[in-house]
């Protein structure tokens, strides 16, 4: 039913897309490393963030999270605008690359950022079971090899408890079989209504996963959709990701 | 667990971040090499000066008048401890920029800044870390102090305790500036150059400008070797201890500011500006603060308590007019014998440098006149005995007779500490190595992982 005239209209976070990106750019002196990039996600939803290396995809997503100031644009949660200082509270976002606290065991890892999260015990150990941490608890984050350091990052991910999780190259490091492990955990995921947003350079990896995607390049938004939607707007029935990536760029 | 709205909060567990700073400081190899490095350094400063103090309780102990002079806080406390402050200005650094630059190097301060703790939080929790390692840090210090005592030496607590609060105020004040420094630098070793630059550039201004007068005089009070050095004349100073916390606050107030990521570098300059105002305002009102007390068992910093009470009661201002150079070392006898004290006994003490230089000023060079309710009078001596009843004189009361009671007896004590050596060259570092090993044992794993896991391998 329509609000009366003067009446307050009721917010419903429902209606509304979980995160709405508008105009977000960035630059680095001369460089635009984001320019006017706007998308949105809803709930349970995988959307793919593709783009060849130095296409922004680590910026936008360090942008989202509040890790780096943005120059412009806003991003909304249920329809709200969030300050920067504020994601935190909404979204987690998981960096590629570090091997955080490698002089600790990952045992206490897990337990810290678990119990800071509020997460029982059994909890913990269903992240450790699904993640298949297991076997390295006992040892410390620096001994891990490049497939353990990401499946514990994709462990931190798992134990926050935010609904939307961004996570950079979530499959570097992993062997064809892990990866497929690795994508059915991120779809069960989704299915209890968690939203990822996954920075993904390996364009097979993305399309196995993900249910929509935002194509990036330069920093600039080039296509976005499923990958139906992309296929008619290029005009490729039966193109790959790959090639409906190189149409549009 | 998933609300649409943003009211998480940021009220996390803090004994879980701090247990987790604790397992950083105590993980990394820094805490225990500093260590390791300071039981020689501690300890051979320990032998040295009990030996020291041996050969002067020697003649002290056929003499009662030489062995009141002989106070354990001078001959040992303060050497031992001495060596304490040399690791802590010159290693400690590198301990607790860890707390920090380590995460900013791996990334993991990325993960932190997002779970839901304030930034205060956050560096609150690594000072404390930061603390602790201290503690850590001052055992073999402690250690000394506990074999001095096994040796038959004497401690008198409130000193002892007033020296380990000064050194404990200082490690914290070198950790803070480590922590600032690790926040605003991008690599530990950047950090540990800029917390250098604050250690040793004290050592800088005590050696090149203390003693000068004016606005010299005012920069080299800056120096964090100045503030120990109240401690170490046994005077536990309210405004030292209170200046030294407000710029505690101050630089763990800006290491807040520029440890947490994404915040834009004009907001952190204002803001930065905001704590260096706040902490100049808080170290300034500080600076008046005149209340110290004299924690020595032989009361060096007082006159005798007659003398004290009297001198309590002239209220009007007294003033002095000193035509000595800073540099003259009759110049340091009577600011030590007689000005340093008159300040804490009477309520209005005004202290002046005539600017005066040895062959300026004719005959008036090396008098000190002292003007107190519209009489004055002129002494050259540095000596209480003879300043105070000029001071009488000049109020017109009658001198304070000498109350009975027991003078500082002194505390000789031949003996020597060759035997500590083996504590503090090999028992004590062996207590460390193991110390560093039990830290390094794997965890208890708490979570049921492995039927889950064989679950999940199974589906």
């Amino acid at each position: 039913m329509p609000a009366r005239h003067g009446e307050p209209q009721p917010f419903d976070a429902a209606a509304r897309p979980l995160i709405d990106v508008a105009g977000l750019s960035k630059s680095y002196g001369d460089h635009v490393a984001l320019a006017d990039v706007s998308f949105a996600a809803e709930r349970g939803e995988i959307i793919g963030l593709i783009g060849p290396n130095g296409a922004g995809k680590t910026t936008l997503l360090e942008t989202l999270a509040g890790i780096v100031p943005a120059d412009s644009g806003e991003v909304r949660w249920h329809g709200r605008p969030v300050p920067a200082s504020r994601r935190r509270e909404a979204l987690f976002y998981v960096p590629d690359g570090i091997r955080p606290y490698h002089d600790q065991y990952v045992a206490h890892v897990l337990s810290f950022f678990g119990g800071v999260h509020g997460r029982p015990p059994d909890a913990i150990a269903e992240v450790v079971a699904s993640t298949g941490l297991g076997p390295v608890l006992a040892k410390r984050v620096g001994a891990l090899s490049k497939g353990y350091c990401r499946r514990l990052l994709l462990a931190l991910g798992l134990l926050a408890p935010h609904e939307l999780v961004l996570m950079d190259e979530p499959f570097d490091g992993f062997d064809l079989r892990q990866t497929r492990e690795v994508v059915h955990l991120l779809r069960e995921e989704a299915a209890k209504g968690r939203s990822l947003l996954l920075a993904i350079h390996q364009l097979t990896d993305a399309e196995r996963v993900c249910d929509r995607f935002v194509l990036l390049a330069g920093g600039r938004v080039c296509g976005r959709g499923t990958l139906d939607a992309l296929r008619a707007r290029t005009g490729l029935p039966k193109g790959s990701l790959e090639e409906i990536f190189l149409a549009l760029t | 667990m998933r609300s649409p709205e943003i009211n998480r909060g940021l009220a996390a567990p803090f004994a879980r971040l701090l247990a987790k700073e604790l397992r950083g400081i105590v993980g990394g190899r820094a805490l225990w090499i500093m260590l390791l490095l300071a039981c020689p350094l501690i300890g051979y400063s320990f032998v040295q000066a009990v030996a020291l103090y041996a050969e002067s309780s020697v003649a002290g102990q056929q003499s009662p008048t030489l062995a009141g002079s002989l106070s354990p806080l001078d001959g040992v406390l303060v050497p031992t401890l001495g060596s304490l402050y040399v690791a802590v200005t010159l290693l400690f650094p590198f301990v607790a920029i860890r707390a920090l630059s380590h995460e900013k190097e791996t990334g993991a301060l990325i993960l932190l800044a997002q779970l839901p703790f304030r930034s205060l939080t956050l560096i609150l929790a690594k000072t404390m870390a930061v603390l602790a390692a201290w503690v850590l840090v001052s055992l073999p210090a402690v250690s000394a102090l506990a074999v001095w005592m096994m040796l038959g030496g004497h401690l008198y607590p409130p000193e002892t305790l007033n020296l380990l609060l000064g050194h404990a105020l200082y490690g914290l004040l070198v950790g803070t500036i480590a922590l600032f420094s690790a926040s605003i630098c991008e690599s530990a070793a950047t950090a540990a150059i800029v917390t250098l630059a604050f250690t040793i550039g004290s050592w800088v201004l005590d050696f090149t400008i203390a003693g000068h007068p004016g606005v010299l005089a005012s920069v080299a009070r800056l120096s964090l070797t100045q503030a120990l050095r109240t401690f170490e004349q046994g005077l536990f100073s309210a405004g030292v201890a209170l200046g030294m916390a407000a710029v505690i606050c101050g630089f763990t107030a800006l290491a807040c500011v520029w440890a947490r990521p994404g915040v834009p570098t004009r907001i952190r300059l204002a803001r930065s500006a905001a704590c260096v105002l706040a902490t100049t305002i808080a170290f300034a009102a500080t600076l008046p603060i005149g209340l110290s007390l004299d924690l020595t068992e032989d009361q060096r910093n007082s006159f005798p308590p007659a003398d004290q009470r009297l001198l309590a009661t002239l209220s009007a201002p007294l003033n002095i007019s000193v035509h000595l150079a800073p540099e003259d070392p009759r110049y340091a006898d009577l600011r030590r014998n007689v000005l340093a004290k008159l300040e804490r006994a009477m309520p209005r003490v005004n202290v002046q440098l005539a600017g005066a230089r040895p062959g300026e000023g004719g005959d008036r060079y090396g008098e000190v006149e002292y003007t107190y309710d519209g009489r004055s009078d002129v002494s050259r001596s540095t000596s209480h005995r003879e300043i105070l009843p000029l001071l009488y004189g000049l109020a017109k009361v009658q001198p304070a007779g000498a109350v009975p009671g027991a003078d500082y007896p002194g505390y000789p004590l031949v003996a020597t500490a060759d035997v500590a050596l083996f504590w503090f060259l090999g028992g004590l570092p062996l207590l460390i190595v193991i110390a560093w090993l039990w830290s390094r044992r794997p965890p208890a794993i708490r979570f049921a992982f492995a039927p889950m896991e064989a679950k999940h391998e199974a589906g």
